[in-house]
Order: structure tokens, then C-alpha cells, then sequence
């Protein structure tokens, strides 16, 4: 039962600060992003690895922040181009730094067993398994503790800068003429995007970081009117996947890190189609009214 | 009143000894071949489940809720280790500090693993004779912790050593009887390193020893220019690994003229279905080198 609540609690904290990056992702049509880093960090550890000769695992995780960072920064970059949309940027750096990655592996490392999968991704059905001991006390799960530090530092940014980022986020050419410095809150997001990824791929790996990412701030940006509601309906919606994943996962046996980013996913149409369906009614009222 | 309770609290003491004299201690295995030898040495002591069943790749193991559970529940975890369970390796550590979490490749000496710089092969249970130690080692755990049932340990154990000591003998009349310039394996992945070396065979695989790498062209001609040279006859697909790059290999070979045939399916990361002959250690060892000869040998016919 503990166990239960343990993964529950690091989920809808993981959750959380996906789905309140995710919104600002969303907006700024970078949403993919999570899914580059996802890719890219196999070049931070395997660079790690050649440097530190062994598989210390701080050694790699920060290698994969950095990395991560690289992959934003550069796809930031890139996007400036006049004939390179925020889409191509982003496929581009991933794809070419995992490469390098698979390069690096078949030739300097090539009789090891060495990717993200196995050195960075953790699996949230463990959670309760890693726990930090204090004083001879376990203090629960080391994952729970590293999500709750991340969603802290997500939300005081977010808190803070709510302004800065709401103008970054839907007028950037009049941030510019305020005399915003517009790179140096991209840069700030980046980081958080980096950061947000990596902790959350080491403490539940990356399919439901990926899809957190994206669906619960895709899904509140079909109902939210404004930031601040579609904050807090990713949040509702991220909570919610959490919940129903969850619930799915004891009832199929199955792997519970799929089972949320279905139930995501799953949201994501019911709001769609529920959508839809008050727009045909409000077709046919207003068709009816017309007629009489 | 007094008499029935007295009656009442005698049966349920009754109940209470008889529950935790005859429920068998939960044992979690993470892959089959481990499975496989605490069902020999445990039988009906314990209850055993597999994390990792029939066909699943190690590397590409996905832990469900109920995996979450039974580990839970275990009352011994035996894993390999070698870094062959990935990074729920690092979670087995971690739990061996309020639990009994044993890797049973853990006694085997340093000389006795391949290295590849600072990291060792996992894929011991090759060489008979490194799984009979690790046999030992899963029958020292199980007695420590069940010492009640330890005289029905040592003889299934006894019992299964024997076993494993004549299949070591058999794998090895069978190789021997195989002409030494056709002792070669060449597999998908790097999984038989161990059963090279103790067997006296030469062994490629096409990936490296992690079934995620990818492998390089240079690879590929080097290997190709191999099974020209010295005209071997077969290759090996595995049932846990993709078979399309070992058939392109087959493809390319064909193309310089010599005939290359895929010698059958070899169990290697994951044994066979429950039930089947290859279901079992034994049976997927024997599965294995019988295939493994009589593809070879057809070439020699020729």
C-alpha cells in the first residue's frame, strides 16, 4: 500500500512539472523537445563515459543535463535561420548528436553495454525500492525527494517570471520593444526544460516524460482561455492521466509509466471529441432558431 | 465461555504454525535460466515467480505493476548481475540493504569472467560449469533462509549438479566431434563468449555484446571475408533478437558465391516457451549445441 502511494506521489509530482513546462512548450511549438533531449543524452553519457572511464551515475546525469541544455540552446539557435522552421531545428540537433552518440559507442565503446536505456532510465515501478536512509531512517523513495525538488524549482521560476514568460510566450516582437531580453528568458526556460527532463527520465524514464510533456498542456490548450487557466488545466489534466494510468496498470498488470501516457492520451480525444459534440448542438440550436 | 475461547485461541495458534510451516518462501527470479534453477533446487519449498518471461529481451524489459509486487513480496531476489538487468541492477543494490537480494554470479571469481575493460560479459550461463557455481550459490541462499527445508535442498541440489555435470561433458563430446577448422559460432549478438571459451569454439556476433548497439560496416566486410576464407557453412539467429541482419549478412555472402545458410534459431538472452523442451536450462543448452553441430556438420557432408 505504501509502495502504491510512494509511485502515485513521484508520479503526479513528475506530472506536474511536465504538464507546467509542457504549457509553455506547447505555445511556443516546441513540444518535441522533450523527445530530442530523450534522444541527445546518449551523447552526454557516452562522453561522460570516455572521460570518466566507468559508469559513475552523477558523472552521466550531469553529462545529460549539459547535453540536454546543448540540444535546447542549439535548437533555439538554429530556429533563428530564416529557412529553418522550430520543427526541422529540432529534429535536426537530436537526431545528429544521437548519431554521434551510436558513433562514439560502435567505436570506442563497442563491446559495452551502454545507452540511456540502461544507464539514465529509471522505471517508475521501482521507485519504492530506492530509498534515501538518513540516520539509519528511510526517508522514502530517492525518486520522490528529486521530483519534488524539480516541481519546487518549476513552479518559483514560474511564479517569478509569470509575466516575462506569458510576453515571450504571445507577443515576442513586442517583448523586444519593451527591451525584454528575450534570449536570456529562452535560455531560462531551456534550463528548466533540461533539467525538468532529465531528473524526471532518471526517476521514471522517458516515454511518460515524453508524453507529459506534451499531451496534459496540449489538452488544456483546447479548453483554457487564458496562461493562467491552461496552467492549472494541465495540471488537472496531468493529475487526472496520473490517477486513471495508474488505475489501469493494477487492473492490467501492466507497465505503469505506458498505462498513464495511454490515459493521457485517452484525455487528450475525450476532450476533442467532447468538443465537438457541444459544437453540433449549438449548430443545430442555432439551425432550429433560424427555422422558426 | 472461558473453554471456548481458550478452544478458539488453541485453533487459531494451530492455524498460525501450520501457515508458516507449510507456505513456501517467495523467491523472485529476474530471467528464465534463473527461474530455471531455483525451480530445480527449491521445487515445491518454494513459490517462485519470473520478472522476465518467455522471449523478453533483458535489455528491453519493461516491469509491470505486478513486477512492483512480487518484489515486494519476495522473500529472497536472485538476479544475475554483470550489469545484465541494466539499470534495475543499481534498484537490486539498492533493495539488498533491507532484503535479500543475491546475484548469483556473484561468487564467481574475477579469472573465471571475460572483460571488456572495466565491464565483464554477463551471459555466464554459457559455460555449464560457471552455472553450476552459480547453482551453489542459489543452494547456500536458499538454506540460509530456509534452513527448516535445507536436507530437501542439497538433494535436489546434488541431484541437479549431477545433471549439469553431464550436459558439461555432453556440450563437450559434441563440439570435439566436430572438426576444429568448422569450430566457429557467428550470431546476432555477442551472448556466447562463455560458451566459446569453454568449449573451444571461435566466436562473432554481428552486434556487440548489448543488443541496442548497432554495428559497423567495417564489421560486416570483416565478417563476411571470414565466412568466405574459411567456408562456414551456417549462421545463427536468435530468438530474442531480430533476425533481418543476420539474413542481410546471409544475402551479402550469397552475392560472392559461396552458400551460407542459416544453421536455426538459438536460445540465448531468454530461454523457450514453458512446456517445450527448450522450456528448461538444460533443455535450451542442449537445444542449442545440437543446433549449433548439426548445421556446422551439413556443411561438412558437402
Amino acid at each position: 500500500m505504501m509502495s502504491d502511494i510512494w509511485i502515485l506521489a513521484t508520479a503526479c509530482l513528475v506530472a506536474s512539472s511536465c504538464a507546467l513546462v509542457g504549457v509553455f512548450l506547447v505555445l511556443r511549438r516546441q513540444s518535441l523537445l522533450g523527445d530530442a533531449i530523450s534522444h541527445s543524452v546518449l551523447l552526454g553519457i557516452v562522453l561522460s563515459y570516455l572521460m570518466m572511464d566507468g559508469r559513475s551515475e552523477i558523472a552521466m546525469m550531469v553529462g545529460a543535463v549539459i547535453m540536454g541544455l546543448l540540444t535546447a540552446w542549439l535548437a533555439e539557435w538554429l530556429q533563428k535561420h530564416p529557412l529553418l522552421k522550430s520543427d526541422v531545428s529540432i529534429g535536426m540537433i537530436f537526431t545528429s548528436f544521437f548519431a554521434l552518440g551510436v558513433v562514439l559507442i560502435s567505436v570506442y565503446a563497442g563491446q559495452i553495454d551502454l545507452d540511456q536505456e540502461c544507464v539514465l532510465y529509471g522505471e517508475i515501478a521501482f521507485v519504492p525500492f530506492d530509498t534515501v536512509i538518513w540516520g539509519g531512517e528511510s526517508m522514502g523513495p530517492r525518486a520522490f525527494w528529486l521530483a519534488l525538488v524539480v516541481f519546487l524549482v518549476n513552479v518559483s521560476v514560474i511564479a517569478v517570471v509569470f509575466e516575462r514568460y506569458r510576453l515571450m510566450a504571445f507577443h515576442p516582437v513586442l517583448a523586444v520593444a519593451l527591451g525584454v531580453s528575450v534570449p536570456m528568458w529562452h535560455t531560462l526556460l531551456m534550463a528548466q526544460v533540461s533539467l525538468t527532463t532529465v531528473a524526471s527520465f532518471d526517476a521514471v524514464g522517458a516515454i511518460l516524460v515524453v508524453a507529459l510533456l506534451v499531451i496534459p498542456a496540449s489538452s488544456a490548450y483546447l479548453v483554457a482561455t487564458s496562461l493562467k487557466t491552461m496552467l492549472v488545466w494541465a495540471l488537472g489534466y496531468a493529475q487526472l492521466s496520473v490517477l486513471l494510468g495508474y488505475g489501469l496498470a493494477v487492473w492490467l498488470d501492466s507497465a505503469i509509466a505506458a498505462s498513464i501516457a495511454v490515459m493521457a492520451g485517452v484525455l487528450l480525444l475525450a476532450t476533442i471529441l467532447f468538443q465537438q459534440l457541444i459544437q453540433k448542438q449549438s449548430q443545430k440550436a442555432s439551425l432550429a432558431s433560424e427555422a422558426h | 465461555m472461558q473453554n471456548a475461547i481458550q478452544f478458539l485461541s488453541g485453533l487459531l495458534l494451530l492455524f498460525v504454525s501450520w501457515v508458516s510451516s507449510a507456505s513456501p518462501i517467495n523467491v523472485v527470479a529476474t530471467t528464465g535460466m534463473i527461474g530455471d534453477l531455483v525451480h530445480e533446487i527449491g521445487q515445491d519449498k518454494v513459490k517462485l515467480s519470473t520478472l522476465m518471461e518467455t522471449g523478453v529481451d533483458p535489455h528491453l524489459y519493461k516491469a509491470t505493476h505486478g513486477d512492483m509486487r512480487r518484489l515486494q513480496q519476495a522473500d529472497l531476489i536472485f538476479y544475475n548481475g554483470l550489469h545484465l538487468e541494466g539499470k534495475m541492477q543499481s534498484i537490486l543494490t539498492k533493495m539488498a540493504r533491507f532484503k535479500p537480494v543475491f546475484a548469483v554470479s556473484e561468487k564467481l571469481s574475477k579469472a573465471s569472467l571475460i572483460h571488456y575493460g572495466s565491464v565483464s560479459d554477463p551471459h555466464i550461463w554459457f559455460d555449464v560449469s560457471l552455472w553450476q557455481q552459480a547453482a551453489t550459490q542459489v543452494l547456500s541462499k536458499l538454506v540460509e533462509m530456509d534452513a527448516a527445508n535445507q536436507g530437501a535442498y542439497r538433494a535436489n541440489a546434488q541431484r541437479y549438479q549431477q545433471q549439469l555435470s553431464s550436459l558439461h561433458q555432453w556440450v563437450q563430446m559434441q563440439i570435439e566431434g566436430l572438426p576444429k577448422s568448422k569450430r566457429v559460432l557467428i550470431t546476432a549478438h555477442d551472448a556466447f563468449g562463455y560458451f566459446g571459451r569453454a568449449y573451444g569454439m571461435e566466436v562473432h556476433g554481428l552486434q556487440g555484446i548489448s543488443t541496442v548497439s548497432e554495428f559497423g560496416l567495417h564489421d560486416i566486410q570483416q565478417l563476411k571475408q571470414l565466412i568466405v576464407e574459411r567456408k562456414i557453412p551456417a549462421v545463427f539467429v536468435e530468438s530474442s533478437v531480430p533476425k533481418k541482419f543476420l539474413r542481410a549478412l546471409v544475402a551479402g555472402v550469397a552475392d560472392s558465391g559461396h552458400e551460407l545458410t542459416i544453421g536455426g534459431e538459438l536460445y540465448s538472452d531468454a530461454m523457450g516457451l514453458k512446456g517445450t523442451p527448450a522450456g528448461t536450462y538444460i533443455g535450451m543448452v542442449k537445444h542449442n549445441v545440437t543446433t549449433i553441430v548439426s548445421a556446422l556438420k551439413r556443411g561438412e557432408a558437402e
